[in-house]
């Protein structure tokens, strides 16, 4: 896939839809934030295109839609977005392994933030289970990463 | 090894824009803003409504897969299923009606009693059946979405209930659905009277998982396991006598100067699709109407409790 703004808007929304899906049970609390997912990989391959400000706005979005308080999400997806840029030019050097490794830093980093902004709101701890959507989503990259791979190889260079 | 991540077309590498730090300066910001504003001061409720209306065909679409395998397994139920459901139901509508009649004539003598008495007479509350669209999408809070909004006149603060007892309370209303809290929310709290011997406590929300606690009474307060709560009528959002929980465990700790009373509450959540929405009472002509502003308009004016949360005595 080339990255244009339309393919990274539509990527988006269907990640929201996808998130919008109604979870219930185990599945709900294992549900990986498909739009952070996207989010990471159109800011780590497309950084001239989705910016903090994609992010954030994506974060309203998903504050919208989850019914949480209005700024939550918008602001650790801001926050993520931009640690996940300050190495953006270093990460494209690495192996998918390694990439894999930061995503996941990243995505623990935004699941914590978003913990911590939620304490603050008055809310109460969780528990480790809190953590789970970070290991289906890095499962989830790892799938998409060698999917494109197995279709498109190197020739994606084009 | 593949790099999937290499940039296309290498982007103007030194133009581009503000720095991201400036940017999430200013973005981190704004949603500090915004934070505040929602939490505090309630301004943004009319925003949130206008945006979830935008969203509702997002919604709708994202519902599609579930509801059309509900359907399609509604449609290819077998005939037996279906005779045996009838039969049952037959049954179920006999024993109620048998009892109805037992209620009716039982109102009637209340009703008089309370003539005798000069009591205020409890107004009939009207009830409207709403469906569960789902599951909130955070899983550590405990909301649900059902199919009514503020086109179907539902206000926040509505009490809901199932055929088993009280789910919880409309907390957010949005153009064409609205957002139930259930009572195991730890914002939540009911206030419940034991049946047997009608003392009255407050129930709260657990939070972490589905139970209710009954804080704040002593260690020698005279609740057993197995005691049924139901609501006492108190608060003028629940009507008197619905079935709240169930006492599950009492504990006394001799450290402790309260009772660790654990509930577990009687409506299925899980299992059931359709739910009750009960009418407001009607409003006591004292309460301050500049009130309705905030997101749920319970005569205490606070967001989601039936009631604050009383102090622990020392």
């Amino acid at each position: 896939m080339r990255p244009n703004l339309s393919t990274i808007y539509l990527t988006l929304l269907a990640a929201l839809l996808c998130q919008l899906l109604p979870w219930s049970g185990v599945a709900l609390i294992i549900r990986p934030d498909f739009v952070l997912l996207v989010l990471l990989y159109w800011l780590l391959r497309a950084p001239h295109l989705c910016n903090i400000g994609t992010a954030w706005f994506a974060g309203l979005v998903i504050d919208l839609a989850t019914g949480g308080l209005f700024g939550q999400a918008a602001l650790a997806y801001a926050l993520t977005a931009f640690f996940a840029l300050s190495y953006q030019r270093r990460l494209t050097l690495f192996n998918i392994w390694q990439q894999a490794a930061y995503v996941f830093a990243l995505l623990i980093f935004n699941q914590g933030t978003l913990l911590i902004l939620k304490m603050f709101a008055g809310g109460e701890s969780p528990g480790w289970g809190y953590f789970y959507p970070c290991i289906t989503g890095i499962m989830l990259w790892l799938a998409v990463i060698f999917t494109r791979l197995g279709i498109q190889g190197h020739t994606d260079q084009d | 090894m593949p790099r999937p991540l290499e940039p296309q077309h290498s982007p103007a590498f030194f133009v581009r824009g503000p720095s991201p730090f400036a940017r999430l300066i200013f973005f981190a910001a704004v949603s500090l803003t915004l934070m505040a504003t929602d939490s505090r001061l309630h301004y943004l409720v009319e925003v949130r409504q206008g945006f979830s209306a935008l969203m509702h065909p997002l919604q709708v679409l994202a519902n599609a897969p579930s509801d059309l395998m509900h359907d399609a397994n509604e449609y290819l139920t077998t005939h037996s299923t279906l005779l045996k459901q009838n039969s049952r139901l037959t049954e179920q509508a006999l024993l109620q009606s048998a009892e109805l009649q037992r209620y009716r004539s039982l109102e009637q003598e209340n009703e008089h009693l309370r003539n005798l008495l000069g009591a205020a007479r409890i107004s009939p509350q009207n009830a409207r059946l709403g469906e569960i669209l789902h599951i909130g999408r955070d899983p550590f809070t405990h909301r649900v979405v059902i199919n009514l909004g503020s086109r179907h006149e539902v206000i926040a603060g509505q009490a809901v209930i199932d055929a088993d007892g009280v789910i919880g309370q409309v907390t957010r209303v949005y153009p064409f659905t609205s957002e139930v809290t259930l009572i195991t929310d730890r914002e939540l709290s009911v206030p419940i009277q034991v049946e047997r011997n009608s003392l009255r406590a407050i129930a709260f929300g657990h939070g972490r998982d589905t139970m209710l606690d009954l804080p704040y009474l002593p260690a020698n307060v005279d609740i057993r396991k197995g005691d049924r709560l139901v609501t006492s009528g108190i608060d003028g959002v629940y009507p008197m006598g619905l079935a709240v929980a169930e006492v599950v465990k009492v504990e006394r700790n001799p450290n402790s100067p309260f009772a660790h009373i654990v509930c577990k509450p009687l409506a299925g959540i899980e299992n059931h699709k359709q739910v009750l929405l009960l009418d407001m009472p009607k409003p006591e002509p004292v309460v301050n109407q500049t009130k309705n502003t905030a997101p749920a308009a319970t005569p205490t004016g606070k967001k989601a409790p039936a009631t604050k949360k009383p102090t622990a005595p020392q």
